[in-house]
């Protein structure tokens, strides 16, 4: 594999998930997470090269809603910019991108939308292609029904099989002060609840809130002057699959195999299961299992650590969750994690997702140690 | 969606297809305080910690210095036209008599503009550097909602300076 | 950048108000199967695909990327989608471009579309914020107010607007794709409703449908393909803050430094006699003015008099928009990357009728935003 340009994550700044801030605007709450995460690596608005934002128009209610954001973020003087209608983690892999392009040694990447002001069901039935798929009325949790079905017939999963992965992640997340949901659970009382869409208990849906979120990356010569433990990506890549229900196995994710082979032989890997932590964006249970299979891991394993931070079961602020997930790999590598921290962590994955049914999937390999040297 | 009878006998060629989506928008500490205000006729900026440049309406954060803005502040009710333009087109959600003019002003104190209508003057009469004044609606009227300011008209004042509103916008 | 890149590959479909004859995959597959067949690729040649678009309400699809995979010949690949307002079609190809000068890519496909006759694009282009009063209607509410600022400060005579649609109609009147392509007098653009003072109806942009795609490859590749690429010399993407105390948009910051990053990056330091010809995004006829001067080209003051000389026009100093431009043609998600296709085009020799002979040196640009988001790139015949 060719030699790439270290890059590190430097510092990471979110509000706790909320499922409504009756306060403040989108905007309102992004100023101080962009400005918590300068402070936190010592650096000022006008250290940072490049600023990319992840929204969408339509969580926004409001045709360009995300150009508020450049008042919101300080974009003055005039910046390097750029915005995704993706989750903020794939902005992040732009960004990184720019840094192997040699473009820019330091970039802002942040998250922003209020998903309490839509009805986010409905906003996801929009995704769906206006021919066919979106009139049948499907919302992501009848199309993640679709799913799960199909993945706990092939790999014959019980309801059971689905109460223990929810369980772990709620456990896990009730260490984590910035989760939406705080309480842990048994896989008992997480299958007593009802079914929103067989076989989807609402214990097994995620926690939908809102959130603002910033990441800082930077290019190895400035990363070390930025954090004392800076967390060094070893290899990245995503691939997006056809979206059409009927046109793919949904019981797999063959866009979450490609993704991960390729990440892993970058950072100089095998296996997945040769990190310490995997943070996953799999919004349900049966996600879960069809992420971890793609990746070669087991989800009853208890290495590597599965979603110390307890994933978007306990908090998914759509459009940040990814962006979180390589977050939470940063406050466990550096040693910020607290209570949830994974002893002796020093590899991790991180995994975002976008689309229907894990249409398209992101992943990326991260360690306390420099990739390349 | 057409309700068929019979098996259609032309290839069906569009899918109509109305897209209603609610939303209930958070307005924010700033921007409720500046609309209560309204109500009292009085317009709220903010001020930025760092350059004490004042917005209006009031935000959190300026987008100039990257630094809070704390404290909310009043600004006056008149201010300056510093461009504008006369409109023939109607506005989709409100019922305003064409032609119409949308200008930019200056409001005296404040260190942005806002957008405004101006009316009580033919629109040939409007002119960059003309002062106006907020009209607003009678006690008792005001809601604490933008359309407490019906509009703006001159003011018969002397025309501001070139210097003050040609390179500002 | 790491190492050099090229466009390989241009194709866009035929734009008109309403592309009935096609779906939005029909339309966006029109200007894939062109770009690749320009480029003498197939599908299994890309690496990678990036698609950008204005507001998904133009269409009342939301991340419609997502349901266009396939139409993109995206399966199994990476695939990322931009949104940079009116700029996104620019900002989209240098997003592209970045991708292959990492070393990461090889071949990357760039999209860009806009089916607007699908949804309401007024009431997408208002701007609808909560709790701010609804002033104007549509965007040229926004932008007259700026122009007339530009006229009252330059003392710009009232013809160079009219002036301006009538050189880009002729332009358009060359190319095939375009639009708008019935030439047109000053006098008949003077009787054409005023819609907001001082733009007139016949000084608009057109809604379009519309899509375009480039294959973008590295120095190999490019070198390997049955064309002459168009090298890639510069490419930026600037954005700034709407509510800056003394923020100018009428020559907005963000603009002229984009501008002079790219020129110099690419070793330019006389735009006016080096650059051959510019396709810029000029949306309301007196843009063109004002670009002339945000992007260097004029003086201060000075960009309604290359106009009124002539300079501007095709067989001028520095053509501008030969294809015809925005004023004649606009998907709004497509144009940024029309801007600097086209500019690719001329350096490649391809332009057809609207060839401007011997362009050896072009610049694609695009805006969007309240005049915020500014993206261009600068093309050569040469590596």
């Amino acid at each position: 594999m060719t030699q790439l340009r270290n890059v590190a994550i430097v510092s990471f700044a979110q509000l706790p998930v909320v499922a409504r801030d009756e306060h403040r605007t989108a905007m309102e709450m992004l100023s101080p997470v962009v400005q918590a995460a300068l402070a936190a690596c010592g650096a000022s608005r006008d250290d940072i090269d490049y600023q990319i934002a992840g929204s969408t128009d339509y969580m926004d209610g409001r045709p360009f809603g995300f150009v508020a954001a450049l008042d919101a973020m300080g974009s003055w003087p005039p910046r390097h910019d750029n915005h995704f209608e993706m989750d903020a983690a794939f902005c992040a892999y732009y960004a990184w991108v720019r840094m192997q392009a040699g473009e820019c040694d330091t970039a802002l990447v942040v998250a922003h939308g209020k998903v309490s002001e839509g009805e986010p069901r409905r906003i996801m039935n929009l995704q769906l292609d206006p021919y066919y798929q979106a009139p049948l009325g499907l919302d992501p949790v009848a199309s993640a029904a679709l799913q799960a079905s199909m993945v706990m017939a092939r790999l014959q999963l019980s309801d059971r099989d689905l109460a223990e992965v929810a369980a772990r992640n709620r456990c896990a997340g009730a260490k984590n002060p910035d989760n939406l949901v705080r309480e842990a659970a048994s896989p008992e009382q997480l299958a007593a609840t009802p079914f929103v869409v067989d076989p989807l208990r609402a214990a097994y849906l995620p926690a939908i809130g809102e959130t603002a979120s910033c990441l800082v990356l930077a290019a190895e010569g400035k990363a070390e002057r930025m954090c004392e433990r800076p967390v060094w990506i070893h290899g990245a890549h995503h691939i997006s699959e056809l979206q059409s229900l009927g046109a793919r196995d949904l019981s797999r994710s063959e866009s979450t195999r490609l993704a991960a082979q390729r990440a892993l032989a970058m950072a100089g890997l095998d296996r997945a299961d040769q990190a310490d932590l995997v943070e996953l964006s799999a919004a349900t249970p049966a996600e879960e299992w069809i992420v971890c299979e793609a990746l070669g891991l087991d989800p009853r394993s208890s290495t590597p650590v599965l979603n110390p931070s307890g994933g978007p079961l306990c908090a998914h602020p759509i459009m940040n969750t990814g962006l979180i997930r390589l977050g939470e790999v940063f406050r466990q590598l550096s040693g910020q994690a607290g209570e949830r921290a994974v002893p002796g962590a020093e590899r991790a994955v991180a995994h975002a997702t976008q689309g229907h049914c894990l249409q398209t999937n992101l992943v990326f390999v991260l360690g306390s140690q420099r990739r390349w040297s | 969606m057409p309700a068929f009878t019979e098996p259609p006998t032309e290839p069906i060629k569009y899918v109509d297809a109305h897209v209603w989506l609610p939303y209930d928008y958070v307005a924010g500490d700033y921007r409720a305080a500046y609309l209560r205000a309204l109500k009292e006729k009085r317009i709220l900026g903010s001020r930025c910690d760092r350059t004490g440049k004042v917005f209006v309406p009031p935000v959190s954060f300026s987008p100039h210095a990257f630094a809070p803005c704390s404290e909310l502040v009043e600004v006056a009710d008149r201010g300056t036209v510093t461009t504008f333009c006369i409109v023939n087109i109607p506005v989709i959600g409100r019922n305003l008599e064409l032609p119409y003019v949308a200008a930019s002003v200056a409001l005296d104190g404040a260190d942005i503009s806002i957008f405004a209508l101006i009316q009580e003057c033919k629109p040939e009469e409007v002119r960059m550097g003309m002062r106006v004044e907020a009209v607003w609606k009678p006690d008792g009227e005001r809601h604490g909602d933008h359309e407490d300011i019906q509009y703006f008209r001159p003011t018969g004042e002397p025309d501001a300076p070139p210097e003050t509103y040609l390179h500002r916008l | 950048m790491k190492r050099a890149v090229a466009v390989v590959g241009v194709g866009q479909t035929h734009h008109a108000s309403r592309r009935s004859d096609v779906n939005i995959p029909g339309l966006i597959r029109e200007a894939v199967d062109r770009a690749l067949l320009d480029a003498g690729l197939d599908h299994s040649d890309i690496d990678a695909v990036v698609l950008g678009k204005a507001p998904d309400m133009l269409e009342g699809v939301a991340q419609p990327e997502q349901f266009l995979v396939g139409a993109l010949g995206a399966h199994l690949k990476p695939m990322l989608r931009v949104h940079t307002a009116g700029s996104v079609g620019a900002t989209t190809a240098i997003t592209a471009a970045t991708h292959v000068a990492s070393g990461l890519y090889e071949r990357v496909l760039a999209v860009a579309f806009e089916k607007q006759s699908e949804g309401n694009a007024m009431w997408a282009l208002s701007p609808n914020l909560p709790f701010t009063p609804p002033l104007v209607a549509g965007a040229g509410g926004f932008f007259a107010p700026y122009c007339r600022a530009y006229i009252t400060r330059s003392k710009a005579p009232l013809h160079i607007g009219p002036l301006t649609v009538v050189n880009a109609r002729e332009n358009a009147s060359r190319n095939e794709y375009a639009h708008l392509r019935e030439r047109v007098t000053i006098e008949q653009v003077m009787e054409t409703p005023m819609l907001w003072d001082p733009i007139r109806f016949g000084e608009t942009c057109p809604s379009s449908d519309g899509a375009i795609a480039l294959v973008l490859a590295s120095e190999d590749l490019a070198k390997k393909g049955p064309r002459k690429p168009a090298w890639i010399k510069a490419g930026f993407s600037l954005a700034e803050a709407m509510w800056v105390p003394g923020r100018d948009q009428v020559s907005p910051r963000a603009g002229a430094e984009c501008a002079r990053l790219c020129y110099e990056r690419a070793g330019i330091t006389d735009p006016w006699n080096e650059i051959d010809t510019a396709e810029i995004y000029v949306p309301f006829s007196w843009f063109e003015a004002m670009w002339l001067e945000n992007l260097g080209f004029c003086a201060e003051g000075e960009g309604w008099k290359a106009i009124d000389r002539g300079d501007t026009r095709f067989d001028g100093h520095l053509p501008i928009n030969p294809s015809g431009g925005v004023l004649c043609t606009n998907p709004i998600g497509a144009s940024g990357m029309i801007r600097l296709g086209e500019a690719a085009l001329q350096v490649m020799g391809r332009a057809g009728e609207h060839q401007v002979e011997g362009a050896k040196v072009a610049l694609g640009h695009a805006y969007g935003g309240g005049a915020q988001y500014f993206a261009m790139w600068i093309v050569s015949g040469e590596l």
